[in-house]
């Protein structure tokens, strides 16, 4: 019965091999209609607007060409490669003490009583909307009447200007973006603990090795596919972030904390200068591609075979 | 031996401080937040910060009711984001179904491109389809917040990897029966990734409501479309005096307050989607 079942089965799929390839892309129809619209031909549209001068109010095709005349000009302009500098400086220090900070809870609370409550408590700001945190902590942050600077007074810390400082407000919106991080890191690396072999730790017990041994030399290792996915995605998210940086930044001194989500849509929707938001949003899109490469390079250099 | 079990105590004590202190700062803005929305302008603005309204508010909640219009925010917020959250599911379980078990030419690159999709930034994306927008002439309507997030490359990646686990054998039985491939679908496939479907519609609602940048573009010319994080974040500059101030705080509540239950009630979905993807602000 069985014999005759997988026969009838691998001649079917040979069969439905030819089969459904109308079917197959009749399924795929939106998909594709929607790829071409919104995906491929947005990017094609953005690079030939990053050659040209024009405001949206005309028709593109009566735009002045301008070449790569935005890209030399904004590479030698101070203020958007402050800029960059800012979104590099955040997407580096947000994702990687996200990603450690989040490493030592998960693995103090896997196996911790009440783990459950512990990781609902720590996973809310990820549900929470980033423009509503963003406005909390601003409040929080306030130079004289802020929650932050009362508990530093008892100390007998002088007042901070977390957000008013320009040397202080990127990283106060990092320590922010940090907070509302980690719920959601730490869930996807409890899952990578929960695939540990206990007969690892085990082991090890049994050779005399300790909590913080077990952690970098089992721990640590075993979770590194988990720790580049983290790492590939939080660049991801990171790089686009305008959000927190939109809502508490306003007070902040001039540019101190813009990011280039931001300087696309102030130059694109404020000063409509189409040209040069998006020459600007090519040049950061080029460090990303670069930097992607690299961590997954880094990464396979560092011995990972299981990510294949 | 004693020593040892010395050792392990402290080792333990340490553990739940860290994890009660870290605890304490997860939850203190939250509690600040619900404790401001119950102040008086004054005690918001007083020169020592206050942890507790000396008498709670109630009443604030009913004023921001009356001047702003949260009730158009959430009834936006909500035909925005459902309406993306049904399109989501239908296109990514179609699209899923095909590259999971339809065999076609180009399966394999075409599901590539959909994956590096996902590694595109946003912000590429905001002057063109801003643009088709308007040639759709669509700026003034919900279909410009809801048309270009209808697909997503995540969704379909989602949909593919629980396909995957139904037996081909189930389909070919089915397909020996004279099913059409639609048939499969809808009779099929859809009523067997139910789970899936819903970790995939809360993962995007949840993030369609929180959706903030493409919204703040296309309603600055449409104030009636606004979503709520759009309309309340406007408050922080049109309340800015003193006697209203309080009132932004109160309003956030409205803001996420619904999430937080909405994540709670289905957190077993949620979590599972967010373990599978980690892309959670998709």
């Amino acid at each position: 019965m069985r014999g005759v079942f997988t026969l009838t089965h691998s001649s079917k799929k040979r069969k439905s091999l030819e089969k459904n390839t109308g079917a197959g892309y009749l399924f795929l129809a939106p998909a594709l209609v929607f790829y071409s619209l919104f995906f491929i031909y947005p990017v094609i549209f953005s690079f030939v607007v990053s050659t040209k001068r024009w405001n949206m109010l005309v028709p593109l095709s009566r735009a002045r060409n301008v070449g790569f005349s935005e890209y030399s000009y904004l590479l030698k302009d101070q203020m958007f490669l402050g800029i960059l500098g800012n979104t590099l400086l955040y997407a580096l220090a947000t994702v990687s003490s996200t990603i450690v900070i989040a490493l030592i809870l998960a693995a103090l609370i896997n196996n911790a009583k009440l783990s459950v409550l512990w990781r609902f408590i720590y996973f809310t700001p990820v549900v929470t909307p980033q423009v509503a945190i963003g406005t909390i902590w601003g409040y929080l942050y306030r130079p004289n009447n802020g929650l932050f600077n009362s508990i530093l007074k008892i100390f007998g810390i002088k007042p901070v200007y977390w957000l008013t400082d320009a040397n202080v407000a990127l990283i106060s919106i990092i320590i922010t973006a940090v907070w509302a991080g980690i719920g959601g890191s730490m869930l996807i690396i409890t899952a990578g603990l929960k695939n540990i072999p206990q007969d690892y730790y085990d082991a090890a017990k049994i050779d005399g090795a300790g909590p913080f041994r077990q952690f970098f030399y089992i721990t640590v290792p075993l979770l590194s596919p988990t720790l580049l996915f983290l790492t590939a995605t939080g660049f991801i998210g990171a790089w686009q972030v305008f959000d927190l940086p939109f809502t508490m930044g306003r007070n902040a001194p001039a540019r101190s904390v813009m990011t280039v989500s931001w300087y696309v849509y102030e130059t694109a929707f404020q000063s409509l200068r189409m040209g040069r938001a998006s020459a600007g949003a090519f040049l950061l899109f080029c460090v990303i591609f670069g930097f992607t490469l690299i961590i997954l390079w880094l990464f396979r250099r560092g011995g990972i075979k299981g990510y294949e | 031996m004693n020593k040892r079990k010395a050792m392990k105590i402290f080792l333990e004590v340490i553990r739940y401080t860290i994890i009660i202190f870290g605890a304490f700062w997860m939850i203190l803005p939250f509690f600040w937040l619900f404790s401001a929305s119950l102040m008086t302008p004054q005690e918001l603005m007083s020169d020592t910060p206050k942890w507790l309204p000396e008498k709670p508010q109630w009443g604030n909640y009913l004023q921001v009711l009356k001047k702003i219009p949260i009730l158009t925010y959430y009834r936006n917020s909500l035909i925005v984001a459902g309406s993306v959250t049904l399109l989501v599911i239908l296109t990514s379980s179609m699209a899923g179904f095909a590259f999971a078990k339809l065999r076609f030419f180009g399966r394999k690159i075409l599901f590539s491109f959909v994956l590096s999709t996902m590694m595109f930034p946003v912000f590429i994306f905001l002057i063109p389809v801003y643009y088709l927008m308007k040639v759709f002439g669509w700026l003034n309507s919900y279909l410009s917040l809801i048309v270009p997030f209808a697909v997503s490359g995540y969704g379909i990646f989602l949909m593919r990897q629980f396909i995957m686990t139904i037996p081909d054998e189930l389909l070919d039985c089915a397909r020996l029966d004279g099913a059409k491939e639609f048939k499969i679908y809808t009779r099929i496939i859809l009523p067997l990734i139910k789970p899936a479907l819903a970790t995939l519609a809360i993962l995007t609602f949840i993030g369609q409501w929180n959706s903030f940048l493409w919204p703040l573009i296309v309603t600055s010319t449409a104030q009636r479309l606004m979503t709520l994080p759009v309309g309340i974040s406007r408050l922080s500059l049109a309340f800015s005096t003193v006697e209203t101030q309080h009132l932004i705080l109160t309003a956030l509540v409205y803001q996420v307050v619904p999430m937080v239950i909405l994540f709670l009630y289905l957190q077993r979905y949620y979590i599972r989607g967010f373990v599978l993807s980690g892309f959670g602000n998709l």
